[in-house]
């Protein structure tokens, strides 16, 4: 009784010493994250509706089956995000969640030393390699997996947020990465198949709402388009548990067009006539009725606009 | 999942472990998620153990975050590729099999998926003088033919022994077997730098071919097939990005209703590996069979997708003798 006691004393001294420390080097980091924050809405204006970008805690869901450019994109929006203010970039420190084991550093680097040597030009050319240097100390990568180790990755990632107030892009590629595995663990229940991705789900919910990070996360369609249908059809049916479904407010449905004979004179005449895959994003919105297609095509320096 | 036991950390004892389990906080995942305040007053515990409790179990059980400049730097030195000894194939992958990717080989059959692979073993063996582990899901695989595209490298009996005991060969039927081979590697004798006798590094791991095993268990309404698959595919993943090896594996292929032909095991396979390459058979004038085989990239991130060569299978070794190069894992350059 006695040592019940004592442990009790010092569990509540604990706590006065805990709350007394936390309030007095949390504030300026709190500070920090209420106002320094980088908004991400005009990460990629072609995207997104007019004044409709991501707004801060925004999840944004990249769907499409495979061969659609998804992670091309995401590329795109990372080396955005890793440049310089000074090369056009947003200059912010992104976190890259890797589920799928899918992260081509080679080709992120290739595409991040395209664009810095495009838009430096002659001047600061001297030092690229330490140009690149400082942008990829601006990302942080992380690999899970299993769905439970997302959960406690999540946590883990939660000391992050509160220490850099420069994060302002959480990366998921892939979100869907352990449906199947959940799905089989869960036996017969669909609770029980979807309890571990809606318990992440919920986890980022708060850390969103607490941190105010944008999310850009992929999803493997599981269906294919058969009849090449619109990407309103069948296929696009979001399929993963509905509080993630509850998360998204923003989804690009990412698809393939029809490749276009590019001209020599429009391209940068490498091999003359050669066909150009495109690819068609069409953006909607759960909550908004405001929509938006554009496309693009990818070529060694990433994703390049289509118009 | 991990079940909280006593003395996984500092701290965690019997006692604890037993009143965090009447908390109904059993795994490592519930104390992670709970309120460490309210766990700490129900559980009767000091709140500073318990958060430090919560600290060390976060980094025992999740991946620490690596910056990407370390992780560049860690793959620029450790980054290799491995010629598949046949040119237009090389030219193809961008120079040969990478190490940490997946490459996948899909074709009909006498497509020559299984040609290819042998070559390719066969070179890296003797060659690059790094060892093989080929599994085999077929029962394909011959050491005689082996030795006969080794004969058509090298007249040394003594070269062509030494290459012949780098490839390191497991015979499984089943996906529960190759789960456990490849689990069994992952665990054990990858973690050795070398292998057996013969020498050299495990640098490639072969699955011809991965559809005979994943196929069967697929289909219906049944989720556990497709489980297995993501099993099979997050593990040679894993494999292939911490040991620095390639991963080839083989697949058949199906038609889509438009009748155009795809590789198989549908839409979650796909996503699974890094590079694609359709074989098919190229139909000769001349009647008879024809060891004249196209190879179209269907799947890349370096390469535009939908270039096709054309090689010979006859001709895998001497069309290199021709060229006098000898590829060798060259260490990447930063462009």
């Amino acid at each position: 009784e006695r040592g019940r006691e004592t442990v009790r004393c010092d569990c509540v001294t604990g706590e006065g010493s805990w709350r007394s420390l936390t309030s007095s080097s949390l504030s300026p980091q709190l500070f920090a994250r209420l106002e320094a924050r980088r908004c991400l809405k005009d990460i990629e204006p072609r995207l997104f509706p007019a004044h409709g970008g991501p707004e801060h805690g925004d999840v944004v869901e990249l769907h499409g089956p495979e061969g659609t450019g998804k992670t091309e994109l995401l590329y795109h929006l990372l080396c955005r995000c890793v440049m310089p203010t000074a090369a056009g970039g947003l200059e912010v420190e992104v976190i890259f969640v890797d589920t799928d084991y899918s992260l081509d550093m080679l080709r992120l680097v290739s595409i991040l030393d395209r664009r810095l040597t495009h838009s430096s030009g002659a001047a600061s050319a001297a030092a690229p390699e330490l140009a690149l240097r400082s942008c990829l100390s601006r990302l942080l990568v992380v690999h899970c997996s299993s769905s439970s180790q997302l959960v406690l990755t999540l946590h883990l990632l939660e000391t992050s947020f509160l220490s850099r107030p420069g994060l302002a892009l959480l990366l998921i590629d892939s979100i869907s990465a352990f449906y199947w595995l959940d799905r089989s663990e869960g036996g017969g229940s669909t609770t029980k198949q979807e309890e571990k991705l809606s318990k992440c789900s919920l986890l980022l919910a708060r850390l969103l709402r607490d941190y105010r990070i944008t999310v850009f996360a992929t999803c493997h369609a599981i269906r294919r388009n058969f009849a090449g249908l619109p990407a309103s059809s069948d296929f696009a049916r979001p399929h993963l548990c509905r509080s993630w479904q509850r998360l998204v407010k923003h989804r690009l449905l990412c698809s393939r067009e029809q490749t276009v004979d590019s001209m020599s004179d429009s391209v940068k005449g490498d091999k003359g006539e050669r066909r150009r895959q495109v690819f068609g994003v069409q953006y909607t919105s759960p909550s908004l009725p405001s929509q938006r297609s554009s496309s693009f095509y990818v070529s060694d320096g990433g994703v390049q606009s289509e118009f | 999942m991990v079940v909280l036991r006593e003395g996984m950390c500092p701290g965690l004892d019997e006692d604890l472990v037993r009143d965090l389990r009447n908390a109904d906080i059993k795994t490592v995942e519930d104390l992670v998620s709970s309120d460490t305040e309210k766990l700490a007053q129900k559980c009767s515990v000091s709140y500073k153990a318990l958060l430090a409790i919560r600290r060390v179990l976060l980094a025992q059980h999740t991946a620490f975050p690596v910056s990407g400049a370390d992780l560049y730097e860690e793959l620029l030195s450790s980054t290799a590729i491995l010629s598949s000894g046949n040119p237009s194939l090389d030219k193809l992958l961008d120079s040969g099999f990478y190490t940490g990717e997946l490459t996948e080989l899909s074709g009909g059959p006498g497509s020559g998926k299984s040609q290819v692979c042998f070559a390719a073993s066969v070179h890296i063996s003797h060659h690059l003088k790094q060892s093989v582990v080929f599994v085999d899901t077929t029962g394909g695989l011959t050491a005689g033919r082996l030795l006969q595209m080794l004969e058509a490298e090298t007249g040394s009996r003594e070269e062509q022994m030494e290459a012949l005991q780098r490839i390191h060969v497991f015979r499984l039927f089943d996906v529960f077997s190759l789960l456990d081979c490849l689990y069994g590697l992952r665990a054990g004798i990858l973690q050795q730098a070398s292998v057996g006798g013969g020498g050299g590094s495990v640098k490639a791991v072969i699955v011809d071919s991965v559809s005979a095993v994943i196929a069967p268990v697929l289909g219906g309404k049944q989720n556990e097939g497709m489980s297995l698959m993501t099993q099979v595919g997050g593990v040679l993943k894993t494999i292939a990005k911490d040991f620095n090896i390639a991963a080839l594996v083989t697949n058949h292929v199906t038609r889509s209703l438009s009748g155009e032909v795809q590789p198989g095991l549908g839409m979650s396979w796909s996503h699974v590996p890094r590079t694609r390459i359709l074989l098919e058979r190229v139909e000769a004038a001349s009647a008879g069979c024809s060891s004249l085989r196209s190879a179209t990239l269907i799947k890349s991130s370096r390469q535009p997708c939908n270039i096709r060569v054309e090689f010979d299978l006859q001709r895998w070794s001497r069309s290199k003798r021709g060229s006098e190069e000898m590829r060798t894992p060259e260490e990447m350059d930063s462009a």
